[in-house]
């Protein structure tokens, strides 16, 4: 009696699955990564879901930092579970240099031919495409600081009191703000000491944090004035309400690029590729400059002049600083070590 | 001898479901990250990593601050949470169990959300820096974030619970007539409390406290929010190294730390405990 009602609860089971298969079976699914936050948002909106819709496909996207996907794709070599990954902290080179990335080539995506050259310059090396480049500099509170920063050794201005922020190494946007310190003050990626030293000097007037949505926080109820952070964070804490400002260090401007990548060994290559070219469109790379001040990638991309006023665009993009991401991988699990060892109470 | 048999089968077949969930979701993970801490990269045996926290003086005082901090929060929560057991016990039936409801509430409620609620509190602005400021005992722009003093408000809020529990289980096994005796007696409520219910309760404070310095050595999320990136713990150090830097063998090392570090703190404990329950 048991046994037949367990049967027949089964075969209800299995019927109502059999259909919601089938209908799987004919839709193919992407998976990908992104990287959670406001940031996350814009990515499905803008390319996620009219991808989905335009070429009947399930793209399931998992939250994960860069380097936390790097782990991912490292552990999961034999038997890779995501289709198109996207890096900003130059993880790409590593990635492509361990073979976990695919190469494509560039007349693989119709619109490799109009990207500048320094993002489609991964390419030849195996890695994907820049779609997106955001720049660091500094974030200030326009009503609260005495006079506007201008350069990135005003950080070390008394006129700012102990209202700054600095971000944990941990986080690749604050480990560019950190690698920028320490150019500014006589040092490179081979010597780490100068940063480490000035920024140690900063210490006690400074709130150190280590994630992203808590820069937002800071200015809103810690009274916080300055903090070394991105162009993109920047605008949407401004659209939150606060009067925070971007500014770029006179000294210059590192760039993050943002990456899309094709993982080796998946099915789906020809669709995710697809995927790749969508978030290279013009159109798509428009939208991310309005909504979030990303600068584009591809030179046909048209802005507004009031949102070209506000991002590094066209060629100027190439003139930002970028630090060799295989040196930073060589020497970054040392430097986070010295780091937390200089902030530790 | 059959029926035993049968017995046994029964048992073995009521316990396994257990087991398996046991040795896969435990002992496995468990003993992988145990082996990961002490293997060099070619497979062969070292101490390297163990030798290198215990050799280094920022890791060290890590450790100490864990220590420190989960003795003093066990602490409050055990005199505080001894006459609050005290009284539930002794309270109607009625007024118990909304004391209970009451203690129980906040485990309702995900650690992570009470601890934004203690930033709110804590932080610039925040209630408890602006009362203090208007007593005139702070500046203003004072705040309790990145303190230890947050570190330890916040985890005996989310540990209280725990202690508060484990008394009261032992003080409700208490005869209420013993207390009465002694009252009759002559003692005073002070001393009846100290003679007879403090003594008889000392295992459920030692149980309560186990829990709660074991617990309080390995919770990273509270200390990592309220005490941010300026005061690492163990727990928050091993989920850091785990995770941002992706240097296991380093986070399996600092893990075997806090477990022997937990197990050598405990076995007094226990052998305490022992003694008292005979």
């Amino acid at each position: 009696m048991n046994a037949r009602k367990l049967i027949s609860a089964l075969v209800c089971a299995a019927t109502l699955t059999l259909p919601l298969s089938a209908a799987q079976a004919q839709q193919q699914t992407l998976v990908v990564n992104s990287w959670g936050g406001a940031y996350e948002k814009l990515h499905r909106k803008l390319v996620f879901e009219p991808f989905e819709k335009a070429n009947n496909v399930k793209i399931q996207v998992v939250t994960l930092y860069s380097a936390d996907t790097l782990a991912q794709l490292r552990a999961q070599k034999t038997a890779p579970q995501y289709d198109v990954v996207h890096f900003s902290g130059g993880q790409e080179v590593v990635a492509a240099r361990e073979g976990l990335l695919a190469p494509i080539k560039p007349e693989e995506l119709k619109h490799a031919a109009d990207l500048y050259p320094f993002a489609a310059a991964g390419l030849a090396r195996g890695e994907g495409p820049a779609h997106l480049v955001t720049a660091m500099g500094l974030l200030y509170n326009e009503k609260k600081v005495p006079r506007a920063p201008s350069a990135w050794k005003d950080l070390w201005s008394k006129d700012y009191g102990d209202h700054l922020v600095l971000i944990d190494l941990s986080n690749s946007y604050g480990m560019l703000g950190f690698l920028m310190m320490n150019q500014v003050w006589g040092g490179s990626l081979d010597d780490t000491a100068p940063g480490l030293k000035k920024v140690g000097e900063l210490l006690d007037r400074a709130v150190v944090i280590s994630s992203t949505p808590e820069v937002q926080q800071n200015f809103a109820q810690n009274d916080a004035w300055i903090a070394p952070f991105s162009q993109d964070y920047g605008h949407i804490i401004r659209q939150g309400g606060q009067p925070v400002k971007f500014v770029a260090g006179q000294e210059g401007t590192p760039a993050i690029y943002f990456t899309a990548n094709l993982v080796a060994n998946r099915p789906n290559q020809e669709l995710a590729k697809k995927l790749i070219d969508f978030e290279l469109s013009p159109d798509v790379q428009a939208e991310f400059a309005r909504e979030m001040r990303y600068s584009p990638t591809n030179r046909k991309t048209v802005l507004d002049a009031a949102v070209a006023a506000e991002v590094v665009s066209g060629d100027a993009v190439a003139s930002l600083v970028r630090f060799d991401p295989i040196k930073l991988e060589s020497i970054r699990l040392d430097l986070i070590e010295k780091w937390k060892k200089l902030i530790a109470r | 001898m059959r029926n035993a048999m049968s017995n046994r089968r029964d048992d073995a077949i009521l316990i396994s479901p257990g087991l398996l969930l046991l040795g896969l979701g435990f002992l496995v993970p468990a003993a992988t990250i145990l082996v990961l801490g002490v293997q060099n990269p070619e497979g062969g045996f070292t101490l390297g990593h163990l030798a290198r926290f215990l050799g280094d003086p920022h890791y060290l005082a890590i450790a100490w601050r864990t220590i420190k901090l989960s003795l003093l929060i066990t602490l409050i929560c055990a005199l505080a949470g001894f006459p609050l057991a005290y009284v539930m016990a002794r309270a109607s039936a009625r007024l118990r169990l909304w004391l209970i409801i009451c203690i129980t509430l906040p485990l309702m409620t995900s650690v992570v959300v009470r601890t934004f609620g203690w930033m709110v509190l804590l932080g610039r602005g925040g209630l408890v820096p602006d009362a203090l400021y208007a007593l005139g005992f702070v500046r203003r722009n004072f705040t309790l974030m990145h303190t230890e003093t947050a570190i330890v408000v916040g985890m005996a809020q989310v540990l209280f619970p725990f202690m508060v529990l484990s008394i009261l289980g032992v003080i409700m096994k208490i005869d209420p007539r013993i207390e009465e005796a002694c009252r009759v007696m002559g003692c005073s409520l002070l001393q009846t409390v100290r003679r007879v219910v403090l003594p008889w309760s000392l295992p459920g404070v030692i149980a309560g406290s186990l829990l709660v310095f074991t617990l309080s050595c390995s919770y990273f999320v509270t200390p990592a929010l309220l005490g941010g990136a300026r005061l690492p713990v163990v727990a928050g150090s091993i989920y850091e190294t785990a995770t941002k830097t992706l240097d296991w063998p380093f986070a399996a090392a600092q893990s075997i730390i806090l477990l022997v570090g937990v197990m050598l703190l405990l076995i007094p404990y226990v052998r305490l405990s022992r003694r008292k329950h005979g």
